[in-house]
């Protein structure tokens, strides 16, 4: 029994940032949990930053994570993890996508896109278990840029600590999604598993 | 029928769904027997309308999306009158705007229950304030509810029709951003048919002229003394915890999982909780005997003291021994919204305790390094936005013409051109005032200091029909010389695409008659009037040149769908979205299209400009502006 597991999925809006932490708080209840899910938008429909929480467990009550309790953060974007990762528990897992996409601050040169190495260093201070994956390229690969966010949330399936069965997000992927994209969701799914899967193992 | 439709249609009553709490809000409206609703979209309150909307192809009630506030609860308080059970929702700064009849309807009273739905945005998350609407509640004199997650949202609708009913009055469902954008399991409950409609002439008391006024005041006051035994009895005003212990809170809405977050966090057990559903009229014995029965109290409630202010009078009153906490002290901020470290460390303080074992300086240290390094991601004009062109145009035109340009915006997504590169956006205050400030900056500036300004009202398709017309007929009669652009973008885009009066949607059930935002502004005599697709980039400078030319109000309406519906429309034709690429062997590296046009699917990446293909919707925007051509379609 599950007592609080909390998820943070940032990203940049227009990614599928929402869309990851619908399917896997759908997936917590369809295992049986209770599920709480948070949110801020009506603003950002493209472009702007994007936190979403998905809170699992018999002791959650409110939709904010509290700072110092956040399990796992889903940074879709390699920058966004830096926004929240205060928050991280000590030793917490962070899955970051190292796909960059520039603030528009940055293209016009009033602003410099951090090197993500040293946002990595600042956050091992909290927790060295960041692991880095290209989950634009895996998406590519599956034949379907968008399923980006579907690649890490397979990512986020090889965890342990997460009590979700791949099957039961498949079976809401095929659920969620237009027929002609399962197929590539699907592939993008276990392709950012078998990744994620790989980093977990050499690092043991 | 979509899915989540499909589950709150067919979903037996017992059984549970995973719903947003303004979805739930909206199932427990037609659970109460609902017969009319009627809203303006407002985040955080919009999903409840789109809610209502879609259910009501399916359930027996009328929805409307109304013009604006004022009007949406006109009719949804006629409905009440009328013996039929309503309610209505908006955002909070939405109260304002229908203020006026808001606070006649308190004397008016109700037959069959009606719910305002009040949404607060405590932090402003999407708002341009974070006002309290909990006054509301006492100044007009009505009951009010606030519950704290998606099933009491749904629940509390139900017990409010009930309290409305016994009191006569409507009832205020106050939420705030975080129970709206909640989502949890909420058990679903039986949908009662609603009353057949009744009214009956009575002068005395709905024609509320000064001798009924007085007539009404008094009865108000009399329905608020049924409220407040009211209070004392329903079971949503409850205690949490044994009863006995030293130390309490009183709080309410969102905050109670705070609360018991905190108590999760802090492990902690030995803290009574009185959780008050009803916070208007407060249950004073209730009070009186928590405040009696505890040491210390401790008040946890977002933004204004409005429960402490009363708990603190009432302790006054009754003479009881007991140290309250709240607000005053410095232990809550009066700002923002809370969480649970904030309501734990209030907690730490009032009652001396600790348990929190989290680090919070080394983390606040850790995320000020952070933030020195990651460059802000506001929200900004999405890729494909037709207001790119607009802006851009603009831009162009005011250069070519070389004048002073000062904006008055407005609120939607327009807004968003605050943003560099554009820039565009000197003023606002609420919905429609764009072109009542603009008239503000004439009469200031053109009229008294004959200092040639070159004034601009930016407005959007559904602002305009909200509350911009007023403000543009007045600038018509003062002659107020103002560029008044309209950014018809199809939709109320920014709020999750409602339709406005400028768009049809019938349905079986229901017909509309669309309103040509142009046949509107010649109607009413604009000295000047182009509709343009802000698409074109040319055709859109060039109006903007000749506009800014004219005396008297120009308006220039720039139609051009938004990209977000667009490219739904376009997926459910089938056609496909194809990004542009830059070609460098033209390209110059002039930074027209990263520091003019500014959309975010072009990077400055290794020195070069890119296109994600992830991100371009293929609007041809960048292309046009490309003074090297530089920038095309690409294959697919």
């Amino acid at each position: 029994m599950i007592e609080e597991l909390n998820i943070a999925f940032i990203g940049v809006g227009g990614t599928g940032v929402i869309t990851a932490a619908q399917i896997i708080a759908e997936a917590a209840l369809k295992e049986g949990y209770n599920a709480v899910q948070g949110e801020i938008h009506g603003l950002a429909q493209r472009g702007g930053s994007v936190l979403c929480e998905v809170r699992i467990g018999s002791k959650v009550y409110g939709p904010i994570i509290p700072t110092g309790r956040t399990d796992i953060i889903v940074s879709l974007e390699p920058i966004e993890v830096g926004r929240i990762a205060h928050k991280i528990k000590d030793d917490g897992i962070v899955i970051m996508n190292t796909y960059k996409i520039l603030p528009p601050i940055v293209s016009e040169g009033k602003a410099e896109y951090p090197d993500v190495d040293k946002i990595k260093e600042i956050i091992s201070e909290l927790t060295q278990n960041i692991y880095s994956l290209d989950a634009y390229e895996i998406a590519k690969k599956a034949g379907f840029v968008q399923a980006m966010n579907i690649a890490m949330i397979g990512a986020l399936l090889a965890l342990e600590e997460l009590p979700i069965k791949r099957e039961t997000v498949e079976e809401i992927i095929k659920s969620r999604f237009r027929k002609e994209t399962h197929e590539s969701n699907i592939k993008a799914l276990e392709l950012g598993y078998n990744k994620m899967k790989d980093l977990l193992k050499n690092q043991k | 029928m979509s899915k989540l439709t499909e589950k709150l249609v067919n979903t037996k009553p017992g059984k549970s769904v995973f719903l947003l709490g303004n979805e739930a809000i909206a199932r427990g409206a037609i659970e109460a027997g609902i017969g009319v609703a009627s809203t303006y979209p407002g985040t955080p309150s919009s999903e409840i309308g789109d809610t209502l909307f879609t259910l009501s192809q399916f359930f027996d009630y009328y929805f409307e999306y109304s013009t604006n506030e004022k009007v949406a609860l006109e009719v949804a308080a006629t409905a009440a009158i009328s013996n039929v059970r309503s309610l209505v929702c908006m955002k909070h700064v939405g109260l304002n705007v229908a203020a006026d009849p808001f606070m006649t309807l308190a004397y008016v009273g109700v037959n069959g229950g009606m719910i305002i739905v009040s949404a607060d945005d405590p932090f402003a998350h999407s708002s341009q304030n974070e006002q309290d609407n909990r006054n509301y509640a006492r100044f007009a004199g009505i009951p009010m509810l606030e519950p704290s997650n998606p099933q009491e949202a749904k629940d509390f609708v139900k017990i409010g029709m009930e309290v409305s009913e016994k009191t006569k009055e409507p009832v205020i469902l106050r939420t705030t951003t975080r129970v709206n954008h909640m989502s949890s399991k909420v058990i679903l409950g039986e949908v009662i048919p609603h009353s057949k409609p009744h009214f009956e002439k009575n002068l005395k008391r709905y024609v509320t002229v000064p001798s009924v006024a007085r007539i009404r005041h008094k009865v108000l006051l009399e329905n608020l003394e049924k409220a407040k035994e009211i209070s004392e009895e329903i079971a949503i005003n409850r205690i949490i915890g044994s009863g006995d212990n030293k130390f309490g809170i009183i709080t309410s809405g969102i905050s109670i999982n705070y609360v018991l977050d905190a108590f999760h966090m802090l492990k902690i057990n030995n803290v009574d909780v009185l959780a008050l559903g009803m916070t208007y009229p407060l249950p004073e014995n209730k009070i009186t005997d928590f405040l009696s029965s505890h040491e210390k109290v401790l008040i946890v409630e977002e933004l204004e003291p409005f429960i402490e202010d009363q708990v603190k009078r009432i302790a006054f009153d009754k003479n009881i021994d007991v140290k309250i906490y709240g607000k005053y002290d410095n232990i809550l901020p009066r700002l923002y919204e809370f969480d649970a470290n904030i309501v734990s460390k209030a907690i730490e303080k009032a009652f001396n305790v600790s348990g929190s074992h989290i680090d919070f300086e080394k983390r606040r240290k850790i995320s000020e390094k952070l933030a020195s390094l990651i460059p802000p991601r506001p929200p900004v004009l999405c890729p494909g936005c037709p207001h790119r062109g607009t802006y851009f145009a603009i831009k162009q035109a005011v250069k070519k013409k070389n004048v002073k340009p000062i904006y008055s915006t407005d609120i939607g997504c327009y807004t968003l051109g605050i943003q560099d590169p554009m820039n565009i956006g000197d003023l606002l205050l609420c919905m429609g005032s764009s072109i009542g400030t603009a008239s503000g900056f004439s009469a200031t500036f053109n009229k008294l200091e004959k200092e040639k300004k070159k004034i601009f009202a930016l407005i959007g398709d559904s602002t305009f029909f909200h509350t911009g017309i007023p403000g543009m007929v007045n600038a018509i009669y003062n002659r107020h010389a103002v560029t008044f652009v309209v950014m018809d973008n199809l939709s109320t885009a920014m709020t999750g695409h409602q339709p406005h009066p400028g768009i049809k949607i019938d349905t079986p059930k229901k017909k509309t008659k669309p309103i040509k935002i142009e046949d509107v502004v010649n109607g009413v005599g604009a000295d000047y009037v182009k509709v343009v697709n802000p698409f074109i980039i040319s055709q859109t400078t060039k109006a903007f040149e000749e506009a800014i030319e004219k005396e008297g109000l120009s308006v220039v309406i720039a139609k051009g769908e938004c990209a977000l519906t667009a490219d739904r429309r376009k997926r459910k034709e089938g056609k496909k979205i194809i990004p542009f690429e830059i070609d460098y062997e033209k390209c110059t590296l002039c930074r027209v299209c990263v520091d003019e046009v500014g959309c975010p699917a072009i990077m400055w990446l290794d020195n070069k400009p890119v296109i994600s293909p992830l991100l371009c919707d293929g609007c041809s925007v960048c292309a046009q502006a490309c003074p090297e051509h530089a920038i095309r379609r690409g294959k697919q």
